[in-house]
């Protein structure tokens, strides 16, 4: 039997899920060891994990060259549909914002605003929701500028602690969603290997909740 | 400007050789089964105009047509389906056939994808429509011809049945407006468990509302209907699967053991279907490469009335699986022709062992060496030589 695949965001999400993985006895010396090798079976070559950029988690798994996935709603929201999403983990918790300078109304006045984000698509749904029209500008990095330097009159950008924010005066003027880490299945693997993915998903959904 | 002259729009690509064979020879067992079946071929337009797929019950996104206008200055697309300008055709020239109608069709569709996801735009699909009958007969005969495709892809193949009036029922017992139907709606087909219990959570607990979150849980085998029979009340809802287990329970002579499983949640993104629904998965291809179901509603558009369904095959995976191999179908023998004398010969000659079955080609070429080297290259074994 092939090993079911799994694709893990790297960073900020990673170890917690090689914890979570853990927990449900799934032994991950290799992931600690990994040197610089990409794909790394674990569990008694049971699974193979895959590590790799956020978004490049939802590609693999949209694509079926991964079966399962661990990636954070955010990118999610920002990037494709097709696949199952079939747990919340728990971990990895934060907030989708939007941010302003303190003080100041966002919504005041006729005038379309600007907003900078690293998430446009998150960022038009959003103001679509609000049957406003907005400039949407694309920022690769600290989106906290952007308003500072007379770019932009707000920003969407996920919150965690709030601490650059205040560091920069500026405040949360309404919250978009909340984020933390998803477990997302192929549509294909789901159907032909629903037996060890479903077992993988009880053993886990009882470790998180 | 640069001028685009040696590459294709992305989304398209070039079949060669294999691909090619592979295309042909899997497009040929699946014509089979459905000409088996006595369905029909039918081909129609690549260009469509755009009010037969702008319906909000249709379900196919502007964003993802391809549209250009015609000289009057109206909106036509790339077909981005066949199965609405099939009942486009049955609706208006076949009208006074005798019904039921069995059509088959073996044509590319167009879909503008998101760029750099690696989708294809040119979708090459065969489908069946059996048009003008409904109930169990009819979708008895479909499944099984779903089946039997499926059957020609791969051994190693899923073919899942829902029904679209379970959710719909439940759906309609909700309290909410369409726009919270449609999320709910979504997040069941997309097994979004997360963000359907989120959504359920702030509407009022009920019977209902705990069947619906328990409808994305609901595939598998026989032991989903005791389930479901468990949570769902809705007595439209229960009639639905009453049904699918009646299908359910004729299919067990096809002897398909897991091969055929149920999904009460499977929701089509296509929102015309009102009835079973069904899609097809085989090992190494992330998406389902059949979907289909019955689709009676498609008929409002035209203000006719009539039963329906059909199921699409997507072939292109097929030509990626042999995208891998290059080699092509060599000939065993190479004519060539003396002299200018010699040609008409020669290529009557070749014709001739053609039809005894030989794989032979003549050559173009004037040159013997230049021949004789070409066939060395290719690796074709044997080199007839015609001087009269």
């Amino acid at each position: 039997m092939k090993p079911l695949r799994i694709a893990l965001t790297k960073g900020r999400l990673e170890k917690s899920t090689i914890a979570l993985l853990e927990s449900i006895g799934i032994n991950c010396d290799e992931i600690h060891n990994k040197g610089r090798r990409l794909i790394l079976p674990i569990g008694d070559g049971k699974f193979e994990v895959v590590l790799a950029k956020a978004a490049d988690v939802i590609t693999y798994v949209e694509h079926g060259v991964c079966d399962l996935g661990v990636v954070g709603k955010d990118t999610i929201l920002e990037n494709g549909t097709s696949f199952y999403e079939l747990l919340d983990l728990g971990f990895g918790r934060c907030k989708f914002a939007l941010a302003g300078k303190k003080g100041v109304d966002f919504f005041h006045g006729y005038n379309t605003k600007t907003v900078a984000t690293k998430y446009p698509n998150v960022t038009r749904e959003f103001f679509e929701g609000k049957n406003m029209d907005v400039r949407v500008i694309k920022i690769e990095g600290s989106v906290e500028l952007a308003p500072l330097v007379g770019l932009s009159d707000g920003i969407v950008d996920i919150v965690e602690t709030g601490s650059t924010l205040i560091a920069n005066n500026l405040e949360v003027k309404e919250y978009v969603t909340n984020i933390s880490a998803r477990l997302i299945a192929n549509t294909a693997s789901l159907k032909l290997r629903k037996n060890e993915i479903e077992e993988l998903v009880r053993k886990m959904e009882a470790q998180v909740k | 400007m640069k001028n685009n002259i040696k590459i294709t729009p992305e989304g398209t690509r070039d079949y060669l050789f294999r691909e090619c064979t592979a295309v042909r020879d899997i497009s040929r067992k699946i014509v089979n089964v459905f000409e088996n079946h006595q369905f029909h071929r039918v081909i129609t337009p690549a260009l469509e105009f755009y009010d037969l797929f702008c319906d909000d019950s249709i379900g196919i996104s502007q964003e993802s047509m391809f549209k250009t206008t015609d000289n009057k200055g109206r909106i036509v697309v790339l077909r981005p389906d066949s199965t609405l300008p099939i009942a486009r055709l049955v609706s208006t020239r076949m009208q006074n056939e005798v019904l039921p109608v069995r059509l088959y069709y073996n044509q590319t569709v167009y879909r503008n994808n998101p760029t750099l996801t690696g989708r294809p735009d040119e979708i090459i699909q065969l489908g069946v429509e059996l048009i003008g009958s409904v109930g169990k007969r009819a979708d008895l005969e479909v499944i099984t011809t779903a089946v039997e495709s499926m059957q020609t892809l791969s051994d190693d193949f899923r073919l899942e049945i829902g029904h679209s009036v379970i959710f719909e029922a439940l759906a309609d017992d909700l309290n909410v407006s369409s726009d919270v139907k449609d999320k709910v709606k979504t997040y069941i087909e997309n097994k979004n468990y997360s963000a359907l219990n989120d959504i359920l959570d702030k509407l009022e607990p009920g019977e209902t509302v705990s069947a619906i979150r328990k409808l994305p849980s609901l595939f598998g085998g026989v032991e989903v209907f005791e389930q479901a029979e468990k949570i769902i009340k809705s007595s439209k809802a229960l009639k639905a699967i009453d049904y699918l287990k009646d299908l359910y329970n004729e299919l067990q002579s096809l002897n398909l053991g897991d091969k055929l499983s149920l999904d009460l949640g499977l929701v089509q993104r296509n929102e015309y279907y009102s009835g079973i629904v069904f899609s097809g998965f085989i090992q190494g291809f992330g998406d389902a490469v059949l979907s289909g179901g019955r689709y009676d509603k498609i008929f409002d558009i035209f203000n006719s009335s009539m039963g329906a369904l059909g199921f699409a095959i997507n072939i292109n995976y097929i030509a990626e699986q042999a995208r891998n191999s290059t080699d092509k179908n060599i000939p065993d023998v190479l004519v060539f022709a003396k002299t200018d004398s010699d040609i008409m010969p020669a290529i009557k000659h070749t014709s001739e062992l053609v039809r005894r079955g030989v794989r032979a080609q003549f050559s173009d070429l004037s040159d013997e060496s230049q021949a004789r080297e070409f066939a060395a290259k290719l690796g074709i074994k044997e080199f007839e030589v015609i001087a009269l």
